[in-house]
């Protein structure tokens, strides 16, 4: 038995380990062959170089390894040209980059949208049937020229499925997307109770979706069932009347756009409406939708019984959590921000627009996303600072039989 | 102190399997590794990772004790980190039990079952068409057509592994009434020794060859109640597609820690030169880590039927996926030319992590398979 341990020897050329307890039967040396009695012509067996080549080999500790690459500052500079990342493609996204872009002609912008990302004025969605407007040819630039524009990368028709927040990357369904700075701009979607199957019922919340609506209507006038007389609601059954449709306004408040008292908003409007195919059924609650062949049944809780070729949900809108919770982002009813930075509780991610919360308050109108977008561009880019201040703004109803302005 | 002095509930590992299984890994499959990847089926090693528990973890325990899917990913991950092939095929009897215990059925329920869990009898799994099928990727390639008792099941399943002429499968069919498509499937045990079942040999694969990997022809196989797991087919596959994904992803953390530890094997010599690499392995294992920490808190609900968690499945399945390639390519840059000599691991494990990225559901199907779920719901 051998007094001293068996070492192991590396080869410098190749790494290959000549190990004392294995020996190298294949060249004549049996197991327990001592480095120092292998005779000075044995070769390495992986490369050919000869016995002076190598060295005694200690293993050093994982720790010691572990502790030495940590210190690598190389490791941490590789990030640097990843850029900003904006996740959405509507009116949000696309300031942020315009904003971006007018502080910084360098910095590498990635957009990722589930759709095809082209601009649009959203307000219009509420008003094109008055203005005679095509819904196939709303979009004042197509994504990809706004993009050419912009010097953006834009992944169009790709959904965000997570943020990694240690590694800063965002993951898609065409892949992993590295950022230095993400911003959240997703908006939000629909809110749909059971009682409204998202396969029976149309909800307005983008372009796409709109021209679907219209395709499905079609040509001559429709019976149309609106479920929510909110501001939507409300716009979508004044615009959809204008162009001929016979609207059938639901909503569980006793008169529309409810939110605001009835002598400034509601009688109004109801007044306004006399003139045209709308009638206002207030104080119900949908109970159930149901296909009938190309038609749909749609019954309320206190028993009434309506027919309708198409029903459109305008329930409200909720922020969809995916993203922020994959990230641990503070949350409140949406992604909860700081009002001057529009910074997330993650220094490297802001958000901006329908998705965020600031002080647990949404604001999903148009206005604020302009100065939204300036201020985060400024906090990314860094110098002085263009802090976002909220603010109520006068609401403009685009029901164009009565049009209004509502102060909050 | 030797452990043999203290009480037995403090002398046991908390997962006794696990070190039964690291055992094996690293002891006679670790031996076979090279000759699994070139062809050589270990049936032996198969059945000792079986009767070790490591393939029925995730199973309903003959006492009643529910299964637990993380420690069957773990005990795979032990497996596969040594060897991806055999973590392959210890995920396709994994599956097979799984089918076998959510079936209901008595006749495939009982013994042999039991057997299966004990690893006497193998099993595989032909569910990579059909899944494709239901995401809309390819049509089915068996058909059903109803006969007295049963039905007769014909058509070709280009590769389906962990198969010998003794062994069985969970299959799919498409039940054909009046020579068209019924719109509903069937899912049954294909027994390879059936008649009118024949199993060809594939053409070479470029490693992972001693999978048991065989085109399956059916010419007129009967298939009786007894071998039935579900009819309709769909229901059964919404209940089990999460577990049936996410056991998948012990393969691929296997393949990415043994990636890992040939960094570091090499970190003393050749640290200096791969300090230069862009994907470390103090980094990649915060990633796997990371990933894991997911995987984890996914297997705790695996029967979740809501589409936010398949989505979070096939994303973690996914990202295994891109993290295997990314390992197992870093790796052998790590290690150099030899870890490109033909008996090398590293270079072997690039390939298996090439499989992880290609088997079904490959990297592609999944984010389409996203893609299709995360698209909003309009009425037609």
């Amino acid at each position: 038995m051998s007094a001293i341990a068996y070492r192991q020897y590396i080869c410098h050329a190749c790494g290959y380990l000549y190990d004392e307890a294995v020996g190298d039967p294949d060249s004549g040396l049996m197991a327990g062959t001592r480095y120092e009695d292998i005779p000075d012509d044995w070769s390495c067996p992986l490369c050919g170089v000869t016995k002076a080549d190598f060295s005694l080999y200690e293993a050093p500790s994982l720790e010691a390894l572990r502790a030495q690459a940590a210190g690598d500052a190389l490791l941490k500079a590789r990030h640097g040209a990843a850029g900003v990342v904006i996740v959405g493609g509507g009116r949000a996204g696309w300031q942020v980059a315009e904003a971006l872009r007018a502080r910084d002609v360098h910095v590498p912008i990635t957009l990722v949208s589930a759709c095809a990302a082209d601009v649009y004025d959203k307000p219009l969605l509420s008003v094109a049937m008055a203005r005679g407007l095509d819904p196939a040819s709303m979009a004042r630039e197509s994504g990809t020229d706004a993009a050419r524009r912009l010097n953006v990368r834009l992944m169009a028709h790709t959904q965000a499925v997570r943020i990694c927040a240690d590694t800063r990357t965002l993951r898609t369904t065409r892949g992993p997307v590295r950022y230095d700075r993400l911003v959240l701009a997703h908006g939000a979607q629909a809110a749909l109770p059971p009682v409204l199957p998202a396969r029976h019922v149309w909800r307005v919340n983008h372009l796409g979706a709109y021209q679907k609506l219209r395709t499905a209507l079609g040509s001559g006038p429709k019976e149309v069932l609106i479920v929510g007389a909110g501001l939507v609601g409300s716009e979508l059954a004044n615009d959809l009347a204008l162009g001929g449709h016979r609207i059938t306004l639901l909503d569980t408040q006793t008169s529309p756009l409810a939110r605001w008292p009835l002598p400034q908003a509601g009688q109004p409007l109801l007044d306004a409406w006399k003139a045209l195919p709308i009638t206002f059924l207030g104080g119900v609650q949908v109970a159930g939708v149901e296909k009938l062949g190309l038609r749909y049944r749609v019954t309320t809780t206190c028993g009434q019984v309506l027919e309708a070729d198409q029903v459109v949900a305008a329930t409200g809108l909720v922020t969809p959590s995916r993203l922020a919770s994959s990230a641990a982002l503070a949350w409140q009813q949406g992604i909860a921000v700081q009002a001057d930075t529009l910074r997330t509780s993650n220094p490297y991610i802001h958000a901006l627009g329908d998705c965020i919360t600031v002080n647990g308050q949404a604001s999903r109108f148009i206005e604020p996303i302009v100065r939204q977008a300036k201020s985060i561009a400024a906090d990314i880019c860094g110098g002085a600072p263009v802090p976002y201040v909220p603010k109520a703004a006068p609401v403009r109803v685009k029901t164009s039989s009565f049009p209004m302005t509502l102060s909050m | 102190m030797n452990p043999a002095d203290l009480p037995p509930e403090l002398a046991t590992p908390r997962a006794p399997m696990l070190e039964a299984v690291r055992a094996i890994a690293q002891g006679p499959l670790a031996d076979q590794a090279y000759a699994i990847d070139r062809g050589t089926y270990p049936a032996d090693l198969l059945k000792q990772l079986a009767g070790a528990g490591a393939m029925s973890a995730h199973l309903t325990q003959a006492d009643g004790t529910a299964g637990d899917y993380p420690l069957a990913i773990q005990a795979m991950a032990e497996a596969a980190k040594v060897c991806g092939a055999t973590g392959f095929m210890m995920w396709c009897q994994c599956v097979a039990g799984l089918y076998l215990q959510a079936s209901g059925n008595p006749a495939l329920m009982g013994d042999r079952l039991a057997r299966h869990m004990r690893g006497d009898t193998l099993g595989g799994t032909g569910l990579s068409n059909p899944m494709k099928s239901f995401a809309q990727i390819e049509a089915l390639l068996l058909k059903a057509t109803p006969v007295e008792g049963g039905y007769l099941v014909n058509g070709t399943l280009p590769w389906v592994s962990n198969l010998a002429s003794d062994h069985y499968f969970g299959a799919i069919a498409a039940v054909q009434v009046d020579g068209g498509c019924a719109g509903r499937e069937i899912m049954f045990m294909l027994r390879c020794d059936a008649h009118g079942v024949a199993l060809k040999a594939c053409p070479e694969f470029s490693g992972m060859e001693g999978t048991g990997t065989y085109s399956v022809h059916c010419k007129d196989l009967f298939v009786g109640a007894d071998d039935i797991v579900a009819d309709p087919a769909k229901p059964l596959i919404a209940r089990i597609r999460g577990g049936f994904v996410l056991l998948q992803c012990g393969i691929a953390a296997g393949v990415i820690q043994g990636a890992i530890d040939s960094m570091w094997a090499v970190e003393g010599q050749l640290g200096h030169v791969n300090q230069f690499l862009e994907d470390r392995p103090a980094g990649l294992q915060a990633e796997l880590d990371g990933l894991l920490a997911r995987v984890m808190k996914l297997a705790e609900t695996p029967f979740d039927t809501s589409t936010d968690y398949f989505i979070d499945v096939l994303d973690a399945r996914a990202h295994g996926a891109e993290l295997a390639l990314r390992a197992a390519n870093s790796a052998l840059l790590h290690q150099g030319a030899r870890g490109y000599l033909m008996h090398s691991e590293v270079q072997r494990r690039v390939r298996e992590a090439q499989f992880v990225a290609i088997v079904t559901p490959a990297i592609k199907h999944l984010r389409k398979e996203i893609h299709r779920l995360s698209a909003e719901e309009m009425p037609a």
